[in-house]
């Protein structure tokens, strides 16, 4: 079991390293991935039973090249002429790194031209080295649904004409961001876990934190980056005491503590002091900074709140936004008392923003309850308990409700 | 999950046989392309509401009674299920139902979304 553990992490390691070379030496992105899939599937077969070869990653690569000849071979001999055209245009300079080439398949994974969900499936598919059934496991979908879902990504690709390329300078900065934006909602994909099949989706937080570090190791001076990884790393450590064992949520001044994952904590936290302060500031870098602040504290009393409402201060002329807002009035609660929360919570009414989620409503409740108002907030948490779209939350605010009742 | 309402009975008994088989090619036409579309997760359609059994409970005892036999409207006649990009794509698709079908459909979100971080 531990030796099929490790080299599923050394397949997910290679995966994108040998698709990278593939792709850059024949440049069809649709087909290299197919083949890289087989490779991986024939080593998940065969190296647990014969033992790993000397040079695994020669191994994939020349296992994958032969399965991509191979799939040319069985098309039409029009379709061949063609594709061998193709093949001979090197879509970049033969000699990139593999650090490069992991960078260019996340780009081109996180195109801003593909779905989010494609995004999504063809980064864990490509990058993650997932099985299509693990894909579609994780987001519960059948299996033909998400297979449908990747190749319509990779048609996009081919339809659009993108290149197996690293972004120029001047779009740089836009499309990391959409890379960044993909493994946070992957990672929130992950973070619902509950029940039954809800465990298996907790996988996708680890492998958005797994991508999180990949990205931050290929482009250790972006400093969102390193924010990303951080906001990760410290919000994944608190997911033991996010839940109870039936799956009911657990806020956060109600977790127990000492089920925080303490080295996961001390990571996050030396990662974000490394880096704020030292490059322009930004969300995932803010987030992360307050997320340490929590994690740091003992208890939810004990927690520094004015630095909280500092850090939601400056995250709030960064990048503005109703939920920013929303943080900040709990923060601002915590600091000046619940009346002037709710003062600002009451800057969102009429937000068009606002009008489809329960979060105005549950913070609302929870201010009300502080500010001692138990009939407001009774029926503030019925009002959010009706809008909310997560089965946990739902019954976490109907019990808040019942019991102000 | 995209609900659809109406009778098949009632269907069957206004619509002329061009408009059902065309209904059924439509209907055939919107899965496919659902799961082209990498966006379908299930789809069913429901036998008619007069064949179905409603279990109520009344004066302390279960009920079993037959049929929905309320309006035709009412009564749930088949439903899609799918996992799409936003709120608004799902709308699209159960315009394009309706636009075919003229009858009532209703969107729904599955619970269980991830909580908004």
């Amino acid at each position: 079991m531990r030796t099929d553990a490790r080299i599923e992490d050394l397949l997910r390691e290679l995966a994108p390293q040998v698709l990278g070379s593939l792709v850059r030496r024949h440049g069809q992105f649709d087909a290299c991935e197919d083949a890289v899939q087989e490779a991986l599937l024939a080593a998940t077969q065969q190296w647990p039973e014969r033992g790993l070869p000397d040079e695994p990653r020669s191994w994939l690569a020349t296992v994958a090249s032969r399965r991509l000849v191979d799939n040319w071979r069985s098309e039409s001999a029009r379709q061949r002429r063609e594709e061998a055209a193709a093949a001979l245009e090197p879509p970049s300079p033969a000699q990139a790194s593999d650090r490069d080439d992991t960078l260019a398949l996340l780009f081109l994974c996180c195109h801003p031209s593909l779905s989010v969900p494609s995004q999504l499936a063809l980064t864990l598919r490509a990058v993650g080295g997932l099985t299509t059934a693990e894909i579609a496991h994780a987001f519960l979908v059948p299996e033909p649904t998400l297979a449908q879902r990747i190749s319509r990504a990779k048609q996009s690709i081919k339809a659009a004409g993108l290149t197996f390329t690293l972004p120029p300078d001047s779009e740089r900065a836009d499309r990391l961001r959409v890379v960044l934006h993909v493994l946070y909602l992957v990672f929130n994909e992950g973070y619902t876990a509950s029940s039954g099949p809800a465990l298996q989706r907790g996988d996708l937080s680890t492998e958005a934190v797994r991508l999180a570090r990949l990205l931050h190791q290929l482009v250790p001076q972006e400093a969102e980056a390193a924010g990303l990884l951080a906001l990760l790393l410290l919000t994944d450590a608190r997911r033991a005491a996010r839940t109870h064992a039936d799956g009911s949520l657990v806020p956060l001044a109600d977790q127990r503590r000492e089920l925080w994952n303490k080295p996961q904590i001390d990571e996050g936290t030396a990662l974000i002091t490394r880096i704020l302060g030292t490059a322009n500031v930004g969300p995932y870098q803010l987030q992360a900074a307050i997320a340490a602040v929590h994690d740091e504290a003992p208890s939810n009393e004990q927690t520094d709140w004015p630095q909280v409402l500092a850090l939601y201060q400056v995250l709030a002329r960064v990048s503005p936004g109703p939920i920013v807002t929303l943080n900040r009035a709990v923060a601002l609660a915590m600091v000046d008392g619940p009346r002037a929360g709710l003062a600002l919570l009451g800057t969102l009414d009429g937000d068009d923003r606002m009008a489809h989620t329960h979060r105005l409503d549950a913070v609302r409740a929870h201010l009300l309850e502080l500010a001692g108002d138990p009939a407001a907030a009774r029926a503030s948490y019925l009002q959010a308990a009706r809008r909310t779209a997560s089965l946990p939350e739902q019954r976490y605010l109907a019990l808040r409700a019942a019991q102000l009742g | 999950m995209i609900m659809m309402f109406g009778s098949s009975a009632g269907m069957m008994e206004t619509q002329p046989r061009e408009w059902i088989l065309e209904m059924i090619e439509f209907m055939h036409q919107l899965d496919s392309d659902l799961r082209e579309a990498g966006e379908l997760v299930s789809s069913e359609g429901l036998a008619d509401g007069t064949q179905a059994r409603t279990v109520t409970f009344e004066n302390g005892i279960t009920l079993v009674t037959d049929g929905p036999f309320a309006e035709s409207k009412e009564s749930v006649i088949g439903f899609w299920i799918v996992d799409v990009e936003s709120e608004a794509r799902a709308v699209e698709i159960a315009s394009r139902v309706v636009a075919f079908t003229h009858g009532p459909i209703e969107v729904r979100q599955i619970m269980d979304a991830p909580p908004e971080v």
